[in-house]
């Protein structure tokens, strides 16, 4: 992948491209991923009610917020929405059972362990969220997959994350066309018949993406793929990278001593 | 450049469902040639096309690229040789750049980084577009001319002897179509264009190959069998919308006398 390359021209065009970071311009994305790895392995490792090391966490991803000057309105619409699906997950550990009733409704009923699991899952999912989101905030993603590539993520992994990038807005284009020839034939008649609808939508849209996968792959092996595209340049290291990597370890470990003292 | 870039000899082709795609079909395209393949909606054109780069391969006849046997062992020669633009370019442009896109077939080439911008370069000059404007962009994010072009370009970088395009024309607005049919005639490559775009066939090509359920039912002159709107007819197709016009029927008229 031409990574030296793809520096070279910096004029990011696109709206998918417009992230701009002043702290992160520093740093290089390999090592961004790496860091944020690091924090989201101690976040999530953390035992249930450490409060204090997630406090930490938070308070020093909220430094980074600053520093990185995201949009914070982008970066809270993401997270919302990302919290709706993670939150119906995690719902069923409320009502886990263990020890001190905290309240009952017949056989519902959330105990003070529960509510303690829950409570420190939350922060986990919480903290790797913004984490995560702020990642992918401050890296143009094909950025990002050339960085995972030179990390060595195994190709056919990247190839799957760089081909849901690019799809995802052809497939809900797709979704919003079927669904305006839908309406044009009144398809608003009743809330069932729509859902019905709208589900057979989804169906008739998975088998056109197999199809178009298909096609797609046709046209890969035509220009010669075998499976792997060839590897990007290996990683270089500056003294920034060095530091950023030595900083995250020892905030991660100052974190988790912080509970024990 | 091999004098004979494509030689097809008895192909058929039957789809698992045993539909008979292609019969007895026989051919010869030289080096240089820009051949127009003419069939309406299911007459075998894209499987055809298909064959010419190996996607599918012959299940009885014999295909020659340049000098190789359409066989699994020769299959990376062979489309390093043909290059094939699909119909629909959403199909084709799957990286999440232009620059990746166009790169992805040199890449595959094996052609080194410091060779690889200027090849990119070339193609993407070739196709009147500027590098740098669209390196980064997302071919997502393009209109449907661009996009031909840039899918074009994916193709040129791997400069190949033999450019196939199915349905060139198909989502191209007029302008985007005069553009390409311009960019078409400035390619010094050999190109055999699959479409029923007939205009466009007559405008480009000065050679035609009609198929009709999977067989030859014409290889010869454009202009020829533009003129037989009743053998057209035949084989679902019409002639071309400039013969059609009062002005142009006085001219065949004309001719005819």
């Amino acid at each position: 992948m031409p990574h030296s390359h793809s520096h070279s021209f910096h004029s990011h065009t696109d709206h998918h491209d417009n992230h701009h970071s002043h702290s992160h311009n520093t740093i290089a994305p390999t090592t961004r991923i790496v860091c944020t790895l690091i924090m989201v392995v101690a976040i999530v490792a953390t035992p249930d009610a450490h409060w204090l090391t997630w406090l930490i966490y938070g308070c020093g991803i909220i430094v980074l917020l600053g520093m990185s000057q995201v949009d914070l309105f982008k970066l809270y619409q993401r997270f919302a929405v990302e919290s709706i699906f993670v939150s119906v997950s995690v719902l069923g550990i409320l009502f886990r059972d263990g020890e001190g009733i905290f309240w009952q409704w017949g056989f519902l009923k959330i105990t003070l362990t529960g509510l303690l699991v829950f409570g420190s899952v939350l922060c986990k999912l919480g903290l790797t969220l913004v984490l995560m989101n702020l990642l992918t905030l401050t890296i143009p993603i094909p950025v990002l997959l050339q960085s995972l590539s030179i990390l060595r993520v195994p190709p056919l992994l990247i190839a799957i994350l760089g081909s849901m990038y690019r799809y995802l807005d052809l497939l809900v284009e797709e979704f919003t066309t079927m669904r305006r020839a839908a309406i044009a034939r009144n398809l608003l008649a009743g809330k069932r018949w729509q859902r019905l609808v709208i589900g057979n939508m989804i169906g008739s849209l998975f088998i056109r993406t197999y199809d178009r996968g298909n096609r797609i792959h046709q046209s890969m092996v035509s220009r010669g793929y075998q499976g792997a595209l060839p590897l990007p340049k290996s990683l270089k290291i500056s003294w920034r990278d060095r530091l950023a990597f030595g900083f995250t370890i020892l905030f991660a470990i100052v974190g988790q001593v912080a509970f024990y003292s | 450049m091999h004098h004979n870039s494509i030689s097809i000899q008895n192909l058929n082709y039957n789809y698992p469902d045993k539909t008979q795609a292609l019969k007895g079909i026989s051919l010869d395209i030289h080096a240089g040639d820009r051949v127009a393949l003419i069939g309406a909606n299911g007459s075998g054109k894209s499987t055809l096309l298909q064959h010419l780069n190996g996607i599918l391969l012959p299940q009885t006849g014999t295909i020659t690229i340049g000098h190789y046997p359409m066989e699994s062992k020769y299959l990376r020669e062979i489309r390093n040789f043909v290059g094939l633009v699909f119909q629909n370019p959403d199909d084709q442009l799957f990286m999440s750049t232009v620059w990746e896109d166009i790169s992805f077939g040199p890449l595959n080439q094996g052609i080194p980084q410091e060779n690889l911008i200027d090849r990119c370069e070339q193609a993407i000059n070739a196709v009147g577009l500027d590098l740098k404007d669209y390196a980064h962009r997302n071919p997502g994010n393009l209109s449907g001319g661009e996009k031909k072009r840039v899918a074009i370009a994916g193709i040129l970088a791997m400069q190949p002897q033999i450019i196939a395009f199915d349905e060139p024309s198909a989502q191209l607005d007029p302008r985007s179509r005069r553009q390409f049919i311009h960019l078409l005639q400035s390619l010094p490559i050999t190109q055999l264009i699959a479409t029923h775009d007939l205009d466009l066939a007559l405008e480009l090509c000065s050679r035609t190959i009609i198929l009709s359920q999977g067989e030859i039912v014409y290889d010869g002159q454009t202009e020829d069998v533009m003129y037989d709107s009743g053998f057209l007819h035949q084989h679902s197709l019409e002639p071309p919308l400039s013969y059609s016009r009062p002005y142009c029927d006085r001219k065949i008229d004309k001719d005819l006398d």
